[in-house]
């Protein structure tokens, strides 16, 4: 009975054992189509899907719905892209049932583009005439510098500047930085006040890669031949360095970023500042409703006294993703949803989406002062910096790869285990692994 | 333990004909009780096991740095890579050595609740079991959420203890993490153990007592060796449950800077899948099973030499 009672126990232990891990989705291998395919209207009326998580996104295509009978969509809100809807995105490209639209970060685009996920709307009815409705930078985001080439919708970006709690400042008598030495020696006295100049975010790497940007340095470069990979520039090592030492000396906090425990320490005046891009005014205003009116935004510091360089954090395109049967009218509603003046005012005011499109700048919502921010006029401090961000930066083909490996050594650094550095140049290492064991070639 | 009797057991000779009508209908009442779950043990078990096995023997090939992917057969390609993945066997490093500590400290306290509820001497016994039991209802993500907010240092209600120690920090977070699963699981092993308990026949007891046993005599002697099978069973699903762990490192995430995206093997899969890169995801999937089923089975074994001896 005993031994009887064990063999049972143990099938059952295999059982359980294989099924529990056994669940890894995939699908068939998708044959690779011709370029900018041809991109034909249907016949009658259309229902597409998209996926987003703006907050009020589906308030703005209830504008689009109202006026377009035949071609209705219907909005499904997903988590923040690396929280999970990207990999929903891929596992239903690989099943063949992803919606029709999705929202896709710039820094994404490559990774959906190796997956063979995207369709290239080039071929769509004025898609390719929309090139100068859009900031520079974000179209070539978008088309990744190549002919015949538009793979989404340029949606918002994300310049960055630096929000500061004025009245702590000037308390204290710290003069606000404007350049990044200065900022260092501002976290010493700040620390000296019993709080901390800001957090750096551990899982934030596409944070750190703004910074990088804002040096000048870049992560990867594509000749269409083979990937470049390049984390380890001098401009990325100073930028590692600079970061280090703060963190060694302890002058800047580490909680995970965007957590309770992270509003709660801007709420009570713990940060006096956060380097950050346009979107994060609405992310401070609600997570610290209690610093109202204190807080106000000057340009990034500087790594050249008097320098003008931004770098960019974030920011979403509109893409079609594979499989669409809709393409042409897919890419109407994008076009749309990205360019129409009252989309982008509601956009705006309901998801704080600062927009790619040029005629954003004339919007009423960025002509005024906000009040969070005691009044100032702080879109006209983005503009500028969107002004000054880098036209070409590269996004690797793997870049929740890099940013995940970056980041489990940011946390390693974090806890005393090695530097920034070193998760670099491990992040280095594993994102070639990387892109060789899915066949994509790299030059080393 | 099979209940099927054959023509030779049976005093009486059945006629021809009617035997094989009487084993037709078995056989078909044989085929209604196992079919709804050969159903879905063969939609939801076997299918994805040998999708996973299959997936994880491909390959991805490409042209050109934006060429689309084409999945060829790669043999044990992938598998060299589960090798040389040293995050991986990080990760069941780790595991292993949480289920080391843990399952033990686990069990033993489920144990010694099993042995109090069934003590002559506790009063509230109904009470008492469903208060151990309760964690168990709590959802597991729900749990670690809740203890995510217990353990941080400026949102906790014990902010005297958490502000000191770093129960989130690279050191604590491991057993932060095993304090939580002990939490839940408890009281669900608890009440198998107690089950067995209850089964014993209490004519042992009152031999035991005749003999002049006193109750702690009575539960080292008597009730702790007849559980023994109750408590094997309980080692392996933890041990199995330790080997999945998922939900709460991937839920205090958002709680702790120091739990990586490859903390415990299942969070590496999930995070090479995520890439996505499924045919390494699934070869990570296929190796953990394997070695799941290895160290459940030389648990039992050793623990049936044990028993038997």
């Amino acid at each position: 009975m005993r031994a009887h009672y064990g063999k049972v126990t143990a099938a059952f232990a295999m059982i359980s054992a294989l099924a529990l891990s056994g669940c890894s989705a995939g699908g068939d291998s998708s044959e690779a189509r011709g370029e900018a395919a041809p991109c034909e209207a249907s016949d009658g009326p259309v229902e597409l899907t998209f996926t987003t998580w703006v907050p009020g996104m589906d308030k703005v295509v209830d504008l689009w719905n109202a006026d377009n009978p035949d071609i209705q969509v219907e909005v499904q809100t997903g988590p923040n892209g690396n929280s999970g809807t990207y990999q929903n995105f891929f596992n239903q490209i690989q099943a063949g049932n992803a919606p029709d639209l999705g929202q896709i970060e710039y820094d994404a685009l490559p990774n959906f583009r190796v997956q063979d996920g995207l369709e290239n709307l080039a071929g769509c009815e004025g898609v390719a005439d929309a090139e100068d409705q859009f900031v520079d930078w974000t179209w070539g985001q978008v088309t990744f510098g190549e002919e015949d080439a538009v793979y989404a919708i340029p949606q918002d970006s994300g310049p960055m500047a630096m929000y500061y709690r004025a009245d702590l400042f000037e308390q204290a008598g710290i003069e606000v930085p404007t350049t990044w030495e200065e900022y260092a020696a501002a976290a010493e006295q700040i620390k000296a006040e019993g709080s901390y100049i800001t957090n750096f975010p551990k899982s934030d790497v596409n944070w750190f890669a703004g910074m990088v940007w804002q040096n000048g340095g870049q992560w990867f470069a594509n000749d269409g031949e083979s990937w470049d990979v390049n984390l380890t520039s001098p401009e990325s090592e100073e930028v590692a360095t600079y970061w280090q030492d703060l963190l060694s000396e302890d002058l800047v906090s580490t909680l995970p970023s965007f957590s309770d425990e992270w509003n709660a320490s801007f709420n009570e005046g713990q940060q006096w500042t956060w380097v950050s891009a346009v979107w994060g005014a609405t992310t401070l205003s609600t997570g610290a409703p209690d610093t109202a009116g204190k807080w106000a935004v000057a340009p990034m510091p500087q790594w050249e006294d008097g320098g003008e360089a931004a770098g960019n954090w974030g920011g979403s395109s509109t893409a079609v993703l594979k499989g669409s049967e809709h393409p042409a009218e897919a890419a109407k509603f994008a076009l749309w949803l990205n360019t129409d003046p009252e989309a982008l005012a509601l956009a705006n005011e309901l998801g704080g989406l600062y927009p790619a499109a040029k005629s954003a700048a004339d919007l009423e919502s960025f002509a005024g002062g906000v009040e969070y921010y005691g009044g100032q006029k702080i879109y006209e401090v983005f503009s500028e910096a969107s002004a000054n961000v880098n036209p070409d930066f590269t996004w690797g083909p793997t870049m929740t790869q890099t940013y995940t490996d970056v980041s489990d050594g940011f946390g390693a650094a974090i806890g005393g285990s090695g530097t920034l550095m070193d998760a670099l140049e491990n992040g280095q290492q594993k994102t070639i692994d990387s892109l060789e064991s899915q066949s994509i070639p790299v030059s080393e | 333990m099979t209940v099927t009797s054959t023509p030779a057991e049976s005093p009486k000779v059945r006629p021809a004909a009617r035997k094989s009508r009487s084993s037709g209908a078995q056989r078909r009442a044989v085929a209604m009780f196992i079919g709804p779950f050969a159903l879905l043990f063969v939609a939801f078990y076997a299918v994805p096991i040998v999708y996973a096995i299959i997936q994880s023997l491909l390959t991805v090939e490409r042209e050109g740095t934006f060429g689309a992917p084409q999945q060829v057969f790669g043999g044990l390609v992938q598998y060299q890579q589960v090798f040389q993945n040293t995050a991986f066997w990080q990760s069941v490093g780790r595991v292993l050595l949480f289920g080391a500590v843990q399952v033990p400290v686990m069990l033993g306290l489920a144990l010694l609740f099993a042995l109090l509820l069934d003590s002559p001497l506790l009063k509230g016994k109904k009470f008492f079991r469903l208060a151990f039991f309760a964690p168990y209802a709590v959802p597991g993500v729900i749990a670690a959420i809740m203890w995510g907010f217990l353990y941080s240092p400026s949102l906790s209600p014990f902010g005297a203890v958490t502000s000191n120690v770093d129960f989130l920090g690279a050191e604590l977070v491991l057993w932060a993490i095993a304090n939580i699963v002990t939490w839940v699981y408890v009281g669900y092993n608890m009440l198998i153990i107690y089950a067995s308990l209850l089964a014993i026949p209490h004519e042992i007891y009152e031999a035991a007592r005749l003999d002049g046993a006193s109750n702690i005599q009575i539960a080292w002697r008597i009730k702790i060796p007849l559980v023994v099978p109750a408590i094997i069973l309980t080692a392996v699903f933890s041990i199995i449950g330790t080997l999945q762990l998922l939900a709460e490192p991937q839920t205090l995430r958002s709680f702790s800077s120091a739990i990586s995206s490859t903390y415990t093997p299942n969070l590496a899969v999930y995070t090479t899948a995520s890439i996505p890169n499924y045919n390494l995801a699934a070869a990570f999937s296929v190796v953990l099973a394997l070695a799941t089923f290895i160290l459940s089975f030389v648990f039992l074994k050793a623990t049936q030499r044990k028993v038997s001896q």
